[in-house]
């Protein structure tokens, strides 16, 4: 009980900084102290002061306001790809589940995509799209992990068919597509939820890797990974421009981990035990 | 067992097939003409003609597929466009690198992942095991090329323990130092990884610790070392090597970014390169060979069941 409560308590402060990463993203254009795409080589490379708090990257900007815009881009792609998986996901899942004969060849499909590395596959997919933009970053994670939860949909829903009031709304005549969303998808909810909240964590990662490998979005968008990978060759003369926007990765998965934690722990409390 | 080996390895096959159709279609997805996406926009007309002569794309989408699988099966990719040699030859030149990362990681993850994930379990609801939890919650949120750069900082710029990049052949040269370059590499891969491998450890040690045998056995007053190790990690070992085939595709993953970080020149880095000079050949091949590879350690590790736990090779 108590290590459910300290978790929950986690959980709890991983939703808070969740949520004031949320409102800085928001209200970025008001809370950064400059604006991040204004260059001036006159003060490149200073290190933290009170100026800049977060101090210079190597064309004078302010590296606490690209922070701070940064977020935007990491919520943004995050959630996204966390619906888009969450739908295309769930969908091959339990129309896998529900139609049998589909379902097979679905799910061979699916366990073969499941066999290339993720950022592999993501990485393919970009070089295929022709050009990085962020809409093909969300295109190409989010379809390089729905199979995972494709794989947690179905096997849920598999088990969820076999129910008795599956069952019965068959025998009063239900059609597939109401059984799916009135019965089937109700109580596969939950366990969505939480895959979900980790598919955010997840997204956000293959994201900035995505930056930092130089095949995301531009590099003048302020983002965290292609901040590190602008910065990395300065890391000997000023390490700060590489610290603050990778720590702010770090700092915003763990809190998607905490929460996704805590959420399946009061979801889930099967699951409780497990993990 | 040969029965059941040539079981698994009947089922991978349809897996195996699909990944070639897969990868087939992927590369002929590209909007436009592939030839001409590959020779950029100041090819001649006759280069892109040439070219698409040279990969078969004049040929009827069937004669190309048929011709792909020949050439797959006889080991052949292909050329690679921008390092102008047989993609085979490119990639089996970067496995040196990438197998000994692999391997080094590995056994970094190991000693990361299950002595702390036994103790957690063993040491249940203290502070040892919220510290171990705490810990393996951030191996799997930060970011393998910001710890990579950090670790190169505070190993290689301030205290100058290892090189900060490049890598030297430990086959060529003989050279057992040269594993100092792997150093850094495979801490960044190892901790990012040991995270699942630790949870894990951890939930199937308690699952276990809770049987009847392990009671008895305690009961019997066998010494409490002998019970944790003998008695339930072999039973605990089912998931932990379920989820060491996890890791191997962890490992490649997070290894396209380390070797980007530390300028080892393995696989992962030859996709990044052949990604950014849009090498469609070499990517092919690459994502060819690294699901086959992976699909071959998910048969290694379901015939490593089987010898762990007899009881699956008769289901």
């Amino acid at each position: 009980m108590f290590k459910v409560l300290w978790r929950r308590k986690i959980g709890l402060g991983g939703f808070i900084v969740l949520i004031s990463i949320c409102l800085v993203a928001i209200f970025a254009p008001f809370v950064a102290p400059c604006d991040p795409y204004q260059l001036n080589p006159s003060i490149r490379l200073q290190p933290p002061n009170r100026a800049h708090l977060f101090g210079t990257d190597m064309f004078g900007r302010d590296i606490l306001s690209r922070v701070l815009y940064g977020a935007r881009l990491s919520l943004i792609t995050g959630f996204s790809v966390a619906l888009l998986s969450g739908t295309l996901g769930v969908g091959v899942g339990v129309v896998s589940a529900y139609f049998k004969q589909t379902g097979m060849i679905l799910m061979r499909i699916n366990d073969a995509l499941m066999a290339f590395p993720e950022i592999i596959l993501a990485l393919a997919l970009l070089a295929i799209a022709g050009h990085a933009s962020l809409a093909n970053v969300i295109i190409a994670l989010g379809v390089t992990y729905a199979p995972r939860m494709a794989r947690t949909a179905y096997g849920l829903a598999l088990r969820i068919r076999e129910f008795g009031y599956i069952e019965a709304a068959q025998a009063v005549g239900s059609g597939s597509f109401r059984i799916i969303f009135y019965h089937l998808l109700p109580n596969l909810i939950s366990p969505v939820i939480v895959q979900t909240t980790f598919t955010c964590a997840l997204a956000v990662l293959g994201a900035a890797s995505l930056d930092f490998l130089g095949v995301g979005v531009s590099p003048e968008v302020p983002s965290w990974g292609a901040m590190v990978n602008e910065g990395r060759i300065y890391i000997t003369i000023a390490p700060w421009v590489i610290v603050f926007p990778g720590f702010f990765v770090a700092l915003l998965v763990l809190a998607l981990n905490l929460l996704g934690d805590a959420l399946r722990d009061a979801l889930d409390p099967r699951l409780r035990r497990l993990v | 067992m040969a029965a059941y080996i040539t079981r698994r390895l009947a089922a991978i096959l349809p897996t195996l097939f699909l990944v070639l159709i897969i990868v087939f279609f992927l590369i002929r997805l590209i909007p436009g003409d592939p030839a001409a996406v590959m020779l950029g926009p100041d090819a001649s007309p006759e280069d892109i003609e040439r070219l698409r002569h040279l990969m078969g794309l004049d040929q009827p989408l069937m004669v190309q597929f048929g011709r792909y699988l020949l050439r797959v099966f006889r080991g052949d990719f292909g050329m690679s466009i921008a390092f102008h040699m047989p993609v085979t030859k490119l990639i089996l030149q970067r496995l040196e690198t990438s197998f000994l990362l692999a391997l080094c990681s590995a056994v970094v993850v190991f000693c990361l992942g299950v002595p702390p994930g036994i103790l957690a379990a063993v040491k249940r609801n203290t502070w040892i095991d919220q510290f171990l939890l705490m810990f393996a919650l951030l191996g799997a949120s930060i970011p393998s090329f910001w710890l990579g750069l950090m670790l190169m900082l505070a190993f290689a710029v301030k205290i100058p323990l290892f090189p900060t990049s490049g890598f030297s052949s430990v086959f060529q040269t003989g050279n057992l130092a040269n594993f100092r370059y792997l150093v850094l590499p495979s801490l960044t891969l190892g901790f990012v990884n040991s995270a699942l491998v630790a949870r894990l450890t951890r939930s199937s040690m308690l699952e276990v610790l809770q049987e009847d045998y392990v009671r008895v056995a305690r009961s019997k007053g066998v010494r409490e070392s002998r019970v944790i190790l003998k008695h339930a990690l072999r039973n605990a070992a089912i998931p932990i090597v379920t989820v060491f085939s996890f890791t191997f595709a962890g490992l490649m993953s997070s290894a396209v970014v380390t070797e980007s970080v530390f300028a080892l020149p393995g696989v992962g880095r030859l996709v990044v390169e052949s990604v950014l000079r849009r090498d469609y050949p070499t990517i092919q091949g690459l994502m060819i060979m690294i699901a086959f590879l992976y699909l071959i350690i998910n048969l290694i590790t379901d015939i490593t069941y089987a010898f762990i736990d007899p009881r699956i090779r008769y289901d």
